[in-house]
């Protein structure tokens, strides 16, 4: 009887087949571990010839900074002395890392979007990544050569924002398609289409006053709160160039 | 370098699955949702190498990719087990283009097993905070996402299918010559 089981135990770890899918399940519970790093390693490298080139990116600039060149002084003015009124924490000078875009999900329930710099290039996690137009989202992983960027529209993003007119902050939350929630948990507010959202003093997450959406449109109010649909300033489905926000909160 | 390729074509095709699931070329979107890439090959491997090899297969897809998606939360594990289990238990079919459709078919139903599992995870992580009527667009997600698989599953899934069978034809000439020089 016991030499017929040392027999089979001697079978089954002599079988070099199992121990080639141990050794797989192994590899692949690495790659599940380091969020793909490897994977995003490599595609970096192959992808390199198709990135965006350096001609859209001036254009992008240039058109930008033509349209906000005036208001932005205007807007830093007002927005010192009102925080000096206030005294609420001062928005700092960022540093600033430039990236493209070198792979994009935006439909679907998998929006993030990979950018060509990584953690040699000095990305955190949790690093607020903008575009022309505003916010797109928080750097969620970094491998050597990637990051990849959690967009607002993901399910699992939640960020605090501001909305200047009713003075009220609420929560941004991705619902899977293009138009994130935003939620107030008071019924009584006063939200209308076209109000601006704006990041949050508030956030521990993000820096004050990025530019993030207008409010598209509002539901109808339920027992306890009220939400809204939220139209982003900033398209991840077209951009190709962003900037990847330094800043200590 | 060719023969290299031909004799592990399986796994060369196996790694680039994540690969495309990364550049997902925006040109076959449909409503925003691209077709689900890990279906077209997990359909023909497991319908040639049984039930256990799919189940294998599919933990070992299901944990590249989650491991390249940003929700760390929700899984795509279970819904592609499952199929790898049912994907095994269908047959080839003798007309070829009853065959081709039936690709299309069994992605499409495929496609919202998997779908329908991770918006499950969705609402139930979330449930308590804000109602079904919140996540509405994931049912469209899973519907656009459904026809999209469906439609290319016919081109992407035969290919892959001669692929292997050639590949497996080959390895069993191999073996079976190897037992005759013996």
């Amino acid at each position: 009887m016991l030499d017929i089981r040392r027999i089979s135990i001697n079978r089954w770890v002599l079988n070099k087949k199992i121990w080639v899918l141990f050794g797989f399940l192994l590899f692949f519970f690495f790659i599940r571990l380091s969020k793909g790093s490897l994977f995003k390693d490599f595609y970096y490298f192959i992808s390199k010839p198709f990135w965006p080139g350096q001609f859209q990116r001036e254009i992008i600039r240039n058109s930008v900074d033509q349209e906000f060149l005036i208001k932005l002084q205007q807007v830093e003015n007002d927005n010192e002395r009102l925080r000096e009124i206030l005294t609420l924490q001062k928005l700092s000078e960022p540093d600033t890392i430039v990236a493209s875009v070198i792979s994009r999900q935006t439909g679907s329930w998998w929006r993030q979007i990979i950018l060509n710099k990584g953690a040699n290039d000095g990305v955190e996690i949790g690093s607020p990544v903008v575009g022309p137009g505003g916010l797109l989202g928080r750097v969620y992983s970094t491998s050597s050569f990637t990051s990849s960027v959690r967009l607002l529209t993901s399910p699992e993003s939640q960020v605090g924002v501001w909305i200047d007119r009713i003075q009220l902050h609420g929560l941004l939350v991705g619902s899977g398609n293009d138009f994130p929630k935003l939620i107030f948990f008071n019924k009584e507010v006063d939200v209308k289409v076209g109000d601006f959202v704006t990041s949050s003093s508030a956030s521990t997450l993000l820096p004050p006053n990025i530019p993030i959406g207008v409010i598209s449109s509002v539901d109808e109010e339920t027992k306890l709160k009220k939400t809204a649909n939220v139209l982003l300033l900033g398209k991840p489905q077209a951009i190709d160039w962003v900037e990847v926000l330094k800043v200590k909160i | 370098m060719i023969n290299f390729v031909k004799k592990n074509l399986p796994i060369i095709s196996f790694l680039i699955i994540p690969l495309v699931f990364l550049y997902s070329p925006t040109w076959l979107d449909f409503f925003g949702s691209k077709p689900y890439w890990p279906l077209y090959w997990l359909l023909p491997w497991s319908m040639m190498h049984g039930p256990f090899s799919g189940l294998i297969v599919s933990l070992f897809l299901g944990l590249i990719l989650d491991s390249i998606s940003p929700d760390h939360i929700f899984t795509q594990i279970p819904g592609l087990m499952l199929c790898g289990l049912w994907f095994s238990r269908c047959k080839t079919c003798s007309n070829y283009l009853i065959g081709h459709f039936r690709y299309g078919l069994i992605c499409s139903i495929g496609s919202f097993l998997c779908g329908s599992i991770y918006f499950l995870q969705i609402l139930i992580k979330n449930l308590p905070d804000q109602n079904f009527i919140f996540y509405y667009p994931s049912i469209k997600n899973i519907l656009a996402q459904v026809f999209v698989t469906g439609l290319f599953a016919p081109l992407f899934c035969s290919t892959l299918f001669k692929l292997f069978s050639t590949n497996k034809g080959r390895k069993s000439l191999l073996v079976s010559q190897r037992i005759r020089n013996f």
